[in-house]
């Protein structure tokens, strides 16, 4: 809300600026600004008219040599006739952006170079008058900005209300607010129309036909006005609210909805047909064109203000055109309702109509001010467009609205709650201040009266927030909890995911986090099977970026996304990794419970690397795949566990021929592979790309383990290495097993160092270089035992794999 | 020719200006040979002094002895500098280029700035007894906004920029869900943090859809507001690691009430103003109150005997600031050069 500090301090004496805008903000205000209105003069300075004499060549022109503290003088043609040596006047530099928006440059006036000028109050748009130029204090600083000595406009107070703060939508709901922080009195405007017509009842009878919707109607007619323009001081309030001027009597309605905070409306009583004014709900399908000119279909949970034929307003939203105020009106009613809160919101919400009316019906109006608002308005109007106000008002009473009108208050629970130590006194003092009516109870109890604009004050607690808002939340003393030593408890998945990042970071890669929204391209890009489950999306209803509404059911689509960008950022090597959860809605049960999705947490990793070799990186890097495989397997030995990486059950987005499943415990739970090369493709990679997924809620689901300590043995070992020559297309990871089991229990490691194919190897063949390492705990071994050992191996070899030595 | 002292004198004079010309060990193993060895110059003195009388023997053999220990140390002295000589060439030899980079095989890897920070965090109140809880990021109205007080008609609901799921559920739009969550079954005192992802429709320039929030709330039976204080100003120390300032201005949660808001005196600039506190002096940190008893209630908790206080705060913001991030899209946009730094 803006309002003209001016005009608040009409309602209450204000202190000064930075006091109240530090006491606002501390007691609950937010964005609290006070600034000015009015031409942006800051790069005007005053100057010092030094020297002033006739212009050689023009009669009317003077020539002044002007002071603005820069140290030289600065010569300048004039043509004002009050410009004198020794005046201190708004001077604008040469490239000074004027308030009409011109640029001001270096001029010749009959033969004089005029480095800058001399303002008038019109040059300035703080006025009218160019006869002459403006001539400032003598007192002004010379070279200071203009703003510093000049008022220029409004000071305007800029302030955030919170929802709950409805009875703070006013001049006097802020008045009072200043009065609870500063004291002060109060000086409300008065409100005794003087009534001259008939009984306004007389001539209208209000119906309320749907009670819970609207809790009191009151209507004050005045008739006989003259509809014309608003004086200057009533536009330049709502201007400064930033209401536009409509005419005097709209004016009015919205000039005591800033003073009150109570919404009014005016229509045209000569539009209306019969005697009646209903408030109903409107029928299905009924139309009414609002003031804004939008004819609007209405549903039956629409609250309307109707005369005996149709609707002629949206209540506590909008008015309707058939029944507006207009030059040719006369006689009119103006209406001060309480309508309940949410139907005026649902409306608003409905139409997107988010007016001053509703905004403030929204957050609940004083049920004791709707007379008085109608007071007000009649008042004003026959003062201010004539005519004569009919006396009392036609009302009408739906259900009372819910409301508390006494709260038991117990200072004690409230020190307890806050922290502090007041007295019974100095709490019923300090809600004094907010209107609350505090009388004695027994005990530490007070009983509190809540004064009619408080509807947000239910419970003890929240005059237990006004206490310590108006004492001072910074008074409330610092302390520490005390409590029950409890261990704490954290989620397994949270030390799983802990422990995984911290693997890949040690493995050098880099966490990245994105947006978990999905553009359902990129779940075609995947490959994806149509039956594959991550197809079944949820979907936002309202998606940030259209393109992409749904929920991620993969992390894929962003690490590859990621990788490509970074790739066209020229980056060489991209290592990745990122953690989210998953929105699953494949029958999996949610492990909230309901009909929510399952969230899993997931973990994607991706290297992708261009051939262009660091200073120190190693010439031969094994593939991406293998660089990968690495990792996953130390991040799953870190937690405890072995991985195996069959080459079953394969998902669609990896090469076919590289990749393998990610198997721990006898779960597969990821996967590890290069990209398929369509896929890549669809990504827009150019550069080779392995990526891994591994679903860290099915591992958090298996056995906790630990690594385990194998004992270690004193005895000397004994290596030998073992070139064997197999086909081409056997797997490697076969043969080192079968060794592993054919070398007995000496046989401590196996492992494979060496792949050759080539010169010196036959077509289709390939050579396996193995390192075998044998060792006793009990003994050194003998060399024929491991001979008897290698030898048996190489039978098997030859006999298993068509293998030979090399 | 009769052998004196000055023969042995003039034979050490010698020694030594051989010893001190020898330029490598070979040379001086030559010179200790001419001298010292079994035909050296010292051993053809001592042979021959058999010729001379008993006294002038032993006193010429004697000073002979002599003569040859010293040399023999000379030996020793000039074969010490000359072994520490040529180690000194053989290390100037493998002289290596030590401006060369560091090798980081393999090449550092980097956790999130939002990781790093929630580390911290979640470091803190744990040690304060805080036990982490999750809650769904795609979560129910009720668990969202209702059961916090935030009916669908109010107008603390526009507040919230939402984000709806097909279905009729929501994007949490804070941590709080967990609130409810945790405490729904469960008999007081416990105090919990929820660590997690929140959404909010809004992309702008100081404004991202997805964001952090760390939620913390302790219920007890006499828990106050400046227990409150007090945790929140041991957070605020342990996170920027010096002394704060708090302010608490007073707001409205729906969830909480008292409510308030805190901001820390900004640490840059130390009240005075500055660009990072858009010249306020303070930095908005989060919000903050005592649980409203209607969501005790919510959750089953008795609020006549129970009361906690509740306070929740942003996660990324703390991470730009600790790193001088300037915009809050570079923490999402996955671009290596940024994430590379931290």
């Amino acid at each position: 809300m803006r309002v003209s500090l001016r005009w608040l301090a009409e309602f209450i004496d204000l202190p000064t600026e930075a006091e109240l805008v530090e006491r606002l903000t501390l007691a609950g205000f937010e964005d609290v600004e006070i600034s000015s209105t009015g031409p942006d003069l800051s790069e005007i300075r005053v100057g010092l008219v030094r020297e002033c004499g006739r212009h050689p060549n023009a009669d009317r022109l003077s020539v002044c040599r002007v002071d603005i503290g820069g140290g030289e003088l600065i010569e300048v043609v004039c043509g004002a006739p009050n410009v004198a040596a020794g005046q201190k006047i708004a001077f604008a530099e040469v490239g000074t952006v004027l308030p009409d928006g011109t640029k001001l440059k270096r001029a010749k006036i009959r033969g004089v170079v005029s480095t800058g000028m001399i303002c008038s109050d019109r040059e300035l748009q703080l006025g009218d008058d160019h006869d002459g130029i403006r001539v400032l204090d003598p007192e002004a600083p010379v070279g200071a900005p203009l703003p510093e000595v000049v008022s220029i406009g409004e000071r305007e107070l800029e302030i955030g209300i919170t929802p709950n703060r409805g009875d703070a939508t006013s001049l006097i709901g802020l008045a009072r607010e200043v009065r609870a922080l500063f004291d002060g009195e109060l000086r409300v405007p008065e409100t005794e129309p003087p009534e001259t017509g008939a009984p306004a009842s007389d001539a209208i009878r209000i119906e309320i036909d749907a009670p819970d919707d609207c809790h009191r109607y009151v209507a004050r007619i005045v008739r006989g006005v003259r509809v014309g323009a608003s004086p200057d001081w009533l536009v330049a309030k709502l201007a400064a609210s930033g209401i536009r001027s409509i005419n005097n009597v709209v004016d009015v309605t919205n000039l005591v909805l800033l003073e009150f905070g109570q919404p009014l409306h005016a229509f045209d009583l000569a539009k209306l047909s019969g005697d009646v004014i209903k408030v109903r709900r409107a029928t299905a399908g009924e139309k009414i064109i609002t003031l804004d000119g939008e004819t609007r279909e209405l549903c039956t949970e629409d609250l309307v203000i109707s005369d005996s034929e149709s609707a002629i307003a949206l209540a506590g939203v909008m008015g309707g055109a058939n029944s507006e105020v207009g030059d040719a009106t006369t006689d009119i009613l103006i209406e001060s309702a309480h309508f309940h809160p949410s139907r005026v919101r649902v409306a608003a919400k409905r139409y997107g109509l988010k007016t001053e009316a509703s905004y403030r019906f929204e957050r609940g109006v004083d049920r004791l001010g709707i007379g008085r608002a109608a007071d007000r308005a009649a008042r004003l109007i026959a003062e201010l467009a004539g005519g004569e106000v009919a006396a009392g008002s036609a009302t009408a009473e739906g259900a009372a609205p819910s409301f508390t009108e006494e709260i038991r208050f117990p200072t004690d629970r409230s020190n307890k709650l806050l922290g502090t130590a007041l007295s019974k006194p100095e709490m019923a003092a300090l809600l004094e201040r907010v209107g609350v009516r505090c009388t004695d109870a027994e005990g530490e109890d007070l009983l509190c009266a809540i004064p009619s604009h408080r509807t947000d004050l239910h419970r003890h607690q929240d005059l237990s927030e006004e206490v310590a808002r108006i004492h001072g939340y910074d008074r409330i003393p610092v302390t520490e909890p005390i409590g029950v030593l409890r261990g704490v408890e954290r989620p397994r998945l949270w030390r799983v995911a802990e422990s995984a990042r911290d693997a890949l970071v040690a493995a050098g890669l880099t966490e990245c986090q994105t947006l978990p929204f999905l553009n359902a391209e990129w779940l075609e890009a995947l490959q994806l099977a149509a039956d594959d489950p991550r197809c079944r999306t949820l979907r936002l209803v309202n998606p940030i970026r259209e393109e992409e509404p749904l929920l991620r059911t993969t992390l894929l689509p962003s690490i590859l996304r990621i990788v490509q960008q970074n790739r066209s950022r020229q980056l060489g090597r991209i290592e990745i990794f990122e953690l989210g959860r998953l929105f699953r809605t494949d029958g999996a049960p949610s492990q909230w419970g309901g009909d929510l999705p399952r969230e899993s947490l997931s973990l994607v990793a991706a290297l992708a690397e261009r051939d262009e070799k660091g200073l120190w990186e190693a010439p031969n890097s094994p593939p991406l795949f293998f660089k990968l495989k690495g990792i996953a397997k130390k991040l799953l030995n870190q937690l405890g566990y072995v991985a195996w990486f069959p080459s079953a059950s394969l998902p669609p987005h990896l090469h076919p021929g590289a990749a393998a499943a990610l198997e721990v415990e006898g779960v597969v739970i990821g996967s590890v592979g290069e990209l398929h090369p369509d896929v890549a493709t669809a990504f827009g990679l150019d550069l080779g790309c392995a990526v891994m997924e591994l679903d860290l809620e099915a591992l958090q689901a298996l056995p906790q383990r630990e690594v385990q300590f194998r004992e270690v043995s004193r005895q000397p070992s004994v290596r030998r290495d073992l070139a064997v020559v197999v086909d081409i297309d056997q797997p490697a990871g076969e043969v080192l097993e079968a060794i592993r089991k054919t070398g007995g229990k000496d046989l401590i490691s196996v492992e494979l160092f060496d792949r050759y194919a080539g010169k010196g190897i036959a077509e289709g063949r390939t050579s396996l270089a193995f390192r075998l390492v044998f060792q006793r705990f009990d003994r050194t071994l003998k060399d024929e035992e491991v001979t008897k050992s290698t030898d048996r191996i190489v039978k098997m070899l030859a006999h298993r794999f068509k293998g030979e030595l090399r | 020719m009769p052998v004196g002292a000055d023969n042995l004198e003039r034979l050490e004079e010698e020694a030594r200006r051989e010893i001190a010309a020898a330029e490598s060990l070979q040379a001086l193993t030559e010179v200790r040979a001419r001298y010292l060895g079994k035909k050296g110059s010292v051993a053809g003195v001592l042979r021959s002094i058999g010729d001379l009388a008993g006294e002038e023997r032993a006193r010429v053999g004697q000073l002979a002895n002599a003569t040859k220990q010293r040399i023999e140390e000379a030996v020793g002295e000039r074969r010490g500098a000359l072994e520490r000589s040529d180690r000194d060439r053989a290390l100037d030899a493998e002289r290596i280029d030590t401006t060369l980079p560091g090798a980081e095989e393999p090449p550092a890897g980097h956790l999130h700035p939002v990781t790093r920070v929630f580390r911290d965090m979640v470091e803190f109140f744990t040690s304060m007894g805080f036990s982490i809880e999750e809650g769904p990021e795609v979560e129910t109205e009720y668990h969202c906004f209702e059961a916090l007080n935030i009916p669908e008609v109010h107008p603390a609901r526009d507040e919230q920029d939402t984000f709806y799921v097909e279905g009729g559920n929501v994007l949490r739009t804070h941590t709080s869900n967990v609130q409810i969550r945790a405490m729904t079954g469960r008999t007081p005192p416990f105090r919990f943090i929820a660590p997690g992802r929140v959404y909010r429709h809004d992309l702008s320039p100081r404004h991202y859809p997805m964001f952090h929030q760390i939620e913390g709330f302790l219920v007890d039976e006499d828990v106050s507001f400046g227990d409150l204080k007090g945790v929140l100003y041991a957070f605020g120390r342990h996170l920027m690691a010096r002394e704060i300032e708090l302010r608490f201005r007073a707001n409205h949660f729906p969830f909480t009430e008292p409510s308030a808001e805190m901001d820390y005196a900004c640490l840059l600039c130390d009240r005075q103003g500055c660009g990072v506190c858009s010249n306020s002096g303070w930095i908005e940190w989060g919000g903050c109150g005592m649980i409203h008893p209607q969501v005790l209630e919510n959750c089953g908790i008795d609020s006549d005997r129970y009361q906690g206080f509740a306070f929740g705060m942003g996660v990324d913001r703390t991470a730009l600031l600790r790193y001088g991030i300037p915009n809050i899209r570079l923490l999402f946009e996955g671009d290596l050069r940024v994430l590379g730094q931290v």
